[in-house]
C-alpha cells in the first residue's frame, strides 16, 4: 500500500510535509527553472516587508564547518513589488504557498499581513519575529512572550487565513514565547529561525559578515532544533512545522519523531537544489518499509527514557 | 537563462599545468554543450570538509565526448581539496549557470584581457570565437600575472592564431608590466573594438575605467564566493552603479563594463 504523504496544518492541507525555508528560494523563480514546485509540499517565500530592503553590504554570507552563517539583512522587494510582480507567478504554481512577514514595528507587521490578506496566491503567512540581522523589530519581537504576544495579536486582527508564527532560538525558553503566541491566535509554529553566531577573518582580524554577526544554519544546528521542536511540541498543542538541517529524509524522519507535523529544507538547497525532492521519495520509502500509511504516524513518537 | 543540470559525474582527466594550477576534465556532463564562454558550473566535491560547492569558470568543452574542463588554481580548502582528486572520483556538477559572454560581431575586433585566476572564461571564448569562424587578427589576448609562474596554457592560445601578448609583473615572461598597460595602445588601433576582461578586482577596476575613458564597450566577468549558485541565497551580490545590487551568479558573472560599482 502506497503511503499516504499528505499532511494538514490549520486547515490547509499539503500534498507532502517537505517545504522550502524562508529566505532559501527567493519568490520560487529560480527553483522551478530546476522542476515544477508542484513536487513541493508548500513554498516559504523570503520574508516580505513593507518597503523594498537592499539587505547589508557584502560580505554577507559565510561557509562554517557543516553550515553557514548569514546576514542578508531581509533583503527584498517590498510588498507592492511583491503582490505586482511575484504573486501571479506563485499563484499559478501548483504548491501551497506560505509568505513570510517581517517588520521593524508592529505597524509594519500589520500593514504588510493586511495587504496580504487579499491576495489569493497565498495559502498562509509566516510571520518572521526571530530574524538575528536586522536592528529593529525581528527577533527583538520574539524574544520577549509579551512582545510576541502583541506583534501576533495585532497581526491575528487583520489577517483572516492560517498564521504562522516562526520562533528564535536564541531565547532561554522557547516554549514560553511558544505559548504567548498561541494564546495570541496563532495556528502553528515554524521552529527554528537561525541561531546568532559570528566567524572572524584572523588575518585582517575583522568579522568575515559586515553585519559582525550573523545567523547559523545548516547541518550545525539540527541537534539545537531538535530539542527546540520537542520543547514546544511538549508546551503546545498547535501544529509545528521542524526546520533547522534538515538535508535527508533521516533528518526529516528525527524532526517528526520529536513533534513536527511538515519541515522545511533551507540551507540544504544551496548545495542540493533538488534536496526536497529526495527527502519525499526516502520518506515514502521508509513509511513503506516501516508499514506506515501516513506521516501523522510519526508525528511525536519519540519514545522517551 | 540556459537550463541548468544537476548530474553526478567523474574526473577523467587531471593535469598538473604548472605550479599551482590545474586542469580537470568531467565526465559525461550531458550539459557541456550548453556551455558558452563565461558560464560557470557549481562543483560539489565528494568530502564533508567543505560545506558548500564551489563555483569555477568553464575552460573548455567537448560537446561529442559530453566532456567539461576546468582550470584552477589552488587557492583555499575547496581547490585543494580538487587538486588531490584522482581519476575516477566523482563529483557532482550543477551547471551550466550564470549569463555569459555576448561575442562579438565579426567585424569588430575582440581584445580579451586575462590576468591570473581569470584566465579559464577566456581560453574558452577565444576557442568559441574561432569556432564560430571570427578572423583570428582580429583577436587580441592581453594575458597577465605576476609571474612566468603564473601564465599557462600557452601553446593552446598561440595555436588558435590569435594576437597573444603577455605581460608579467616581475618581467620574467613576456613583457613587464601590468596586463592593462598596453591596453590603451591596442583600442587605438582605429577598428571598433570590445573588451572582455576577467581577472583580479583592482584589473577589472582598472580595464573597467579604462574602457569607459574611452567609450569601448564590453563585457567584465567578476567572481564572488557563492553559496547556492542559481540566485536564491542573495550571498554574492555586487553594488550596481545604477543603484542596488545585482546577484553575481545569475545576474553575472558577466556584466557591462559600467555596469558594476567596483
Amino acid at each position: 500500500m502506497t503511503p499516504d504523504m499528505k499532511v494538514t496544518i490549520a486547515g490547509v492541507e499539503f500534498a507532502n510535509p517537505i517545504m522550502t525555508a524562508s529566505g532559501c528560494c527567493g519568490y520560487g523563480e529560480e527553483l522551478a527553472r530546476l522542476y515544477p514546485l508542484s513536487k513541493l509540499g508548500a513554498l516559504v517565500t523570503k520574508s516580505i516587508t513593507l518597503e523594498p530592503r537592499l539587505g547589508h553590504p557584502p560580505p554577507r554570507t559565510a561557509e562554517t564547518a557543516s553550515g553557514m552563517l548569514n546576514a542578508i539583512g531581509l533583503a527584498n522587494v517590498g510588498i507592492d513589488a511583491f503582490i505586482r510582480d511575484k504573486a501571479p507567478f506563485l499563484a499559478r504554481q501548483k504548491t501551497r504557498i506560505i509568505v513570510n512577514v517581517a517588520g521593524a514595528t508592529i505597524d509594519e507587521y500589520v500593514e504588510v499581513s493586511r495587504r496580504l490578506n487579499d491576495v489569493a496566491a497565498l495559502d498562509m503567512i509566516e510571520l518572521n519575529i526571530s530574524c538575528p540581522n536586522v536592528d529593529q523589530g525581528g527577533m527583538e519581537f520574539g524574544s520577549d512572550p509579551q512582545w510576541t504576544e502583541r506583534v501576533v495579536a495585532a497581526v491575528r486582527k487583520v489577517f483572516s487565513r492560517p498564521l504562522i508564527v516562526k520562533l528564535s532560538p536564541n531565547v532561554t525558553r522557547i516554549a514560553d514565547i511558544a505559548t504567548a503566541a498561541e494564546s495570541a491566535g496563532a495556528d502553528a509554529f515554524t521552529v527554528i529561525n537561525s541561531v546568532v553566531g559570528t566567524a572572524v577573518d584572523i588575518e585582517t582580524r575583522r568579522p568575515r559578515l559586515t553585519y559582525n554577526k550573523g545567523g547559523l544554519t545548516g547541518p550545525a544546528i539540527k541537534p539545537i532544533a531538535l530539542a527546540m521542536v520537542d520543547a514546544v511540541h511538549s508546551r503546545c498543542r498547535l501544529p509545528i512545522i521542524g526546520v533547522g538541517g534538515i538535508s535527508d529524509w533521516r533528518d526529516a524522519v528525527e524532526f517528526f519523531l520529536c513533534g513536527a507535523t511538515a519541515v522545511q529544507v533551507g540551507t540544504a538547497l544551496f548545495v542540493d537544489p533538488d534536496a526536497p525532492l529526495r527527502i519525499v521519495r526516502g520518506l515514502r520509502d521508509y513509511l513503506k518499509r516501516n508499514k506506515l500509511t501516513s506521516i501523522n504516524d510519526l508525528v511525536g513518537r519519540l519514545e522517551k527514557y | 537563462m540556459t537550463k541548468a543540470t544537476c548530474e553526478s559525474t567523474r574526473l577523467i582527466k587531471r593535469r598538473n599545468l604548472k605550479n599551482d594550477y590545474y586542469s580537470f576534465t568531467f565526465a559525461p556532463f550531458s550539459a557541456a554543450g550548453r556551455c558558452r564562454a563565461g558560464h560557470f558550473v557549481h562543483a560539489k566535491l565528494p568530502t564533508g570538509v567543505v560545506f558548500f560547492r564551489r563555483a569555477f569558470s568553464v575552460a573548455a568543452v567537448d560537446t561529442d565526448r559530453r566532456e567539461v574542463e576546468l582550470i584552477m588554481k589552488v587557492m583555499g580548502r575547496g581547490t585543494r581539496i580538487m587538486a588531490g582528486m584522482r581519476p575516477g572520483d566523482p563529483v557532482n556538477l550543477l551547471g551550466p549557470l550564470g549569463q555569459p559572454f555576448k561575442p562579438p560581431r565579426k567585424a569588430e575586433r575582440a581584445i580579451l584581457v586575462a590576468g591570473g585566476v581569470g584566465f579559464p572564461p577566456l581560453l574558452f571564448l577565444a576557442e568559441q570565437l574561432m569556432m564560430r569562424g571570427h578572423d583570428p587578427g582580429r583577436i587580441v589576448f592581453l594575458y597577465g600575472g605576476r609571474s612566468g609562474a603564473d601564465i599557462i596554457e600557452r601553446n593552446r592560445i598561440r595555436k588558435l592564431g590569435v594576437d597573444l601578448r603577455i605581460m608579467t609583473e616581475n618581467g620574467s615572461l613576456g613583457r613587464r608590466g601590468l596586463v592593462t598597460d598596453p591596453l590603451k595602445a591596442v583600442v587605438d588601433g582605429g577598428v571598433a573594438s570590445r573588451i572582455y576582461a576577467c581577472g583580479p578586482e583592482g584589473m577589472l577596476k582598472a580595464v573597467n575605467d579604462l574602457a569607459q575613458n574611452l567609450g569601448i564597450p564590453g563585457q567584465l566577468s567578476l567572481e564572488a564566493p557563492m553559496p547556492c549558485g542559481i540566485g536564491v541565497c542573495l550571498g554574492c551580490v555586487v553594488p550596481l552603479t545604477a543603484g542596488g545590487h545585482a546577484r553575481v551568479c545569475c545576474d553575472g558573472p558577466v556584466f557591462e563594463i559600467g555596469e558594476v560599482a567596483l
